[in-house]
């Protein structure tokens, strides 16, 4: 994957661009100097494990951590957080669910709405597309600690969407959910970006989430990027196909571009062999020499 | 304008609304504890600074408590800030973050209130009879704005509930005991007073006990000590709060 590939916008207008981004704790490097683009419209995933940096990436794109290097740019103008207009186009889903839950759904969208310097009718009425968008007007005037896991996410979600904004990031958006609520939440957060025109940049450590949700997914392991793209082309430039080659101890594997080169190669084999499509599962392993998800 | 402020001081009033009555009832049970055992205790006939000894105690039992409320505005933004981490909402918002300072002083203020019509009940239970006009509604207001202040520093420094506590230990309750709040200032000994002398709840006492006490006499320099004092604290919090990461 060439390094032109990784940043590109997919030749939609660029919203975001970061360069050389890096960000210590201490003596922990939790971002290394990286560097991607996000097209406008764009639904982006930014795919990794545990303590790979990806949270710590969001917090600077959204100005709540200060980057020690390197620079963001929306619409090519360098973000700088006090500059408050540039807030309006932002809205975050963090990793917890942070709602007041002694407030109801209402009100927390309401408390939301006046930080935005939005108020009377024209807030009362978006409050009430944005449950009806998250299907939780029935649940209007419950305290958000009542809600159901699946429901709080959605609540911070219509929550972020409140205030127009034009970008959305959602930091694990679907951690703690069941796998069915899970799809459905996918369903969501593709009409987020579809029917609200939103550019989604989320972050998972779910290689199925990127794999079929994201247009484009940048992995990042231990502060680095490892690569970028579409998820056919990160997966095409491992190779398509794969052998799982059983031997004594281990699982080998071996990549083809095609169906009937992997098949040719099988043929060759007196092994226990399983022949499958290239997961972004793989691409992950055969980069890093580790898995995803362990 | 300042949608900021009005927006942090709703969130807080409408959080207060749930825990009113406890927030009331907390108010209450301390100062008629010291009542009965220092008021009582010590008794009417006793004499300190020129007036019977309740008359003395009520205007400090005010202030203390009045202090401890606007104060205490700092372990509710600590659980909201570390906890439920809705302060991160503060942050992302299109708003200054001074705006952040002042809303949540406001609300200490608000809270700092309850007390004060407390006391007022308690005055008139007791037959003490305090002046709550201007002058004093003045001081109170510099008073609270003060130790709101204070508790937003504090929340913004600390980086967990026991920090919270060990300034609690270490400040808050010798200033509540040592500022002239009980017992005159004067009648300490020095190495009191000079540690007195430095807590603004001395001179916050000294005010609202003159503006309370019919006849006493208003030290104005006062005014400009605690508005001297209003001033740093709010440069410190700003300081602070514009360098704040989550
Ligand atoms: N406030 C902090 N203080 C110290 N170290 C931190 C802090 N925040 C993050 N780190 C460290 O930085 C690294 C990256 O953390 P980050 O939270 O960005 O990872 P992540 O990809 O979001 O992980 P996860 O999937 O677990 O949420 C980790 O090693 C973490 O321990
Ligand atoms: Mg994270």
């Amino acid at each position: 994957m060439s390094c032109a590939e990784v940043t590109s916008c997919n030749e939609r207008p660029c919203e975001i661009e970061v360069v050389g981004l890096s960000r210590s704790f201490g003596k922990t490097v939790a971002v290394d100097r990286i560097d991607f683009r996000v097209g406008r419209g764009e639904l982006f995933a930014f795919l990794g494990p545990n303590g790979a940096g990806k949270t710590t990436t969001i917090n600077m794109l959204t100005g709540l951590l200060k980057p020690d290097n390197g620079k963001v740019l929306y619409h090519g103008e360098l973000f700088d957080p006090k500059r408050l207009t540039v807030k309006q186009l932002i809205g975050v889903v963090p990793q917890h669910n942070n709602l007041d839950p002694e407030l109801t759904a209402a009100e927390n969208l309401l408390i939301h709405g006046r930080l935005f310097g939005m108020r009377g009718k024209q807030l009362q009425e978006r409050i009430a597309t944005c449950l009806n968008f998250a299907d939780l007007t029935a649940k209007r005037d419950i305290q958000a600690g009542k809600l159901s896991g699946g429901m709080k996410r959605k609540l911070v979600i219509a929550r972020a969407l409140l205030h127009h904004p034009e970008v959305l990031f959602l930091d694990e958006p679907t951690v703690g959910l069941d796998p069915h609520s899970r799809r459905k939440m996918w369903a969501f957060l593709r009409r987020i970006n579809q029917e609200q025109n939103c550019t989604v940049f989320l972050t998972t450590h779910y290689i199925e989430e990127a794999d079929t949700l994201a247009d484009r997914v940048l992995i990042i392991d231990q502060a680095k990027l490892v690569t970028g793209g579409t998820p056919e082309q990160l997966k095409a430039a491992v190779g398509n196909y794969v052998l799982d080659i059983y031997n004594e101890e281990e699982i080998q594997n071996e990549f083809f571009q095609t169906r009937p080169a992997a098949l040719q190669r099988l043929e060759q084999l007196d092994t226990s062999v399983r022949i499958r499509e290239t997961t972004l599962e793989d691409v992950f392993l055969k980069l890093t020499g580790k898995r995803i998800e362990p | 304008m300042l949608h900021g402020v009005r927006g942090i001081y709703l969130r807080e009033v409408l959080i207060l609304r749930h825990k009113l009555l406890k927030t009331m009832l907390a108010s209450a049970v301390s100062p008629a504890l010291f009542l009965l055992a220092f008021g009582y205790g010590v008794g009417r006939s006793v004499q300190v600074a020129g007036s019977d000894y309740l008359s003395f105690l009520l205007p400090g039992l005010l202030t203390m408590t009045s202090m401890n409320q606007a104060y205490g505005i700092a372990t509710e933004i600590n659980i909201s800030r570390f906890y439920f981490k809705v302060f991160e909402e503060y942050l992302l918002a299109p708003i200054k973050r001074w705006e952040i300072i002042l809303g949540e002083t406001c609300y200490g203020i608000t809270k700092g209130f309850i007390p004060v019509l407390i006391i007022g009940l308690y005055s008139l239970l007791t037959g003490v009879s305090l002046n709550f006009g201007p002058l004093f509604l003045l001081s109170l207001l510099l008073h609270l704005t003060i130790f709101a202040l204070f508790g937003f520093i504090a929340a913004m420094i600390v980086k967990n509930h026991a920090d919270q506590a060990t300034i609690n230990a270490f400040l808050i309750t010798p200033m509540m005991f040592l500022s002239g709040t009980f017992f005159p200032v004067e009648k300490m000994p020095l190495a009191i007073r000079v540690v007195a002398s430095i807590f603004p709840l001395t001179y916050s006492t000294q005010l609202i006990r003159a503006t309370l006490t019919p006849g006493a006499e208003v030290n104005y320099w006062l005014f400009a000590v605690l508005l001297l004092i209003l001033g740093i604290l709010f440069m410190i919090a700003k300081r602070i709060v514009t360098k704040v990461e989550i």
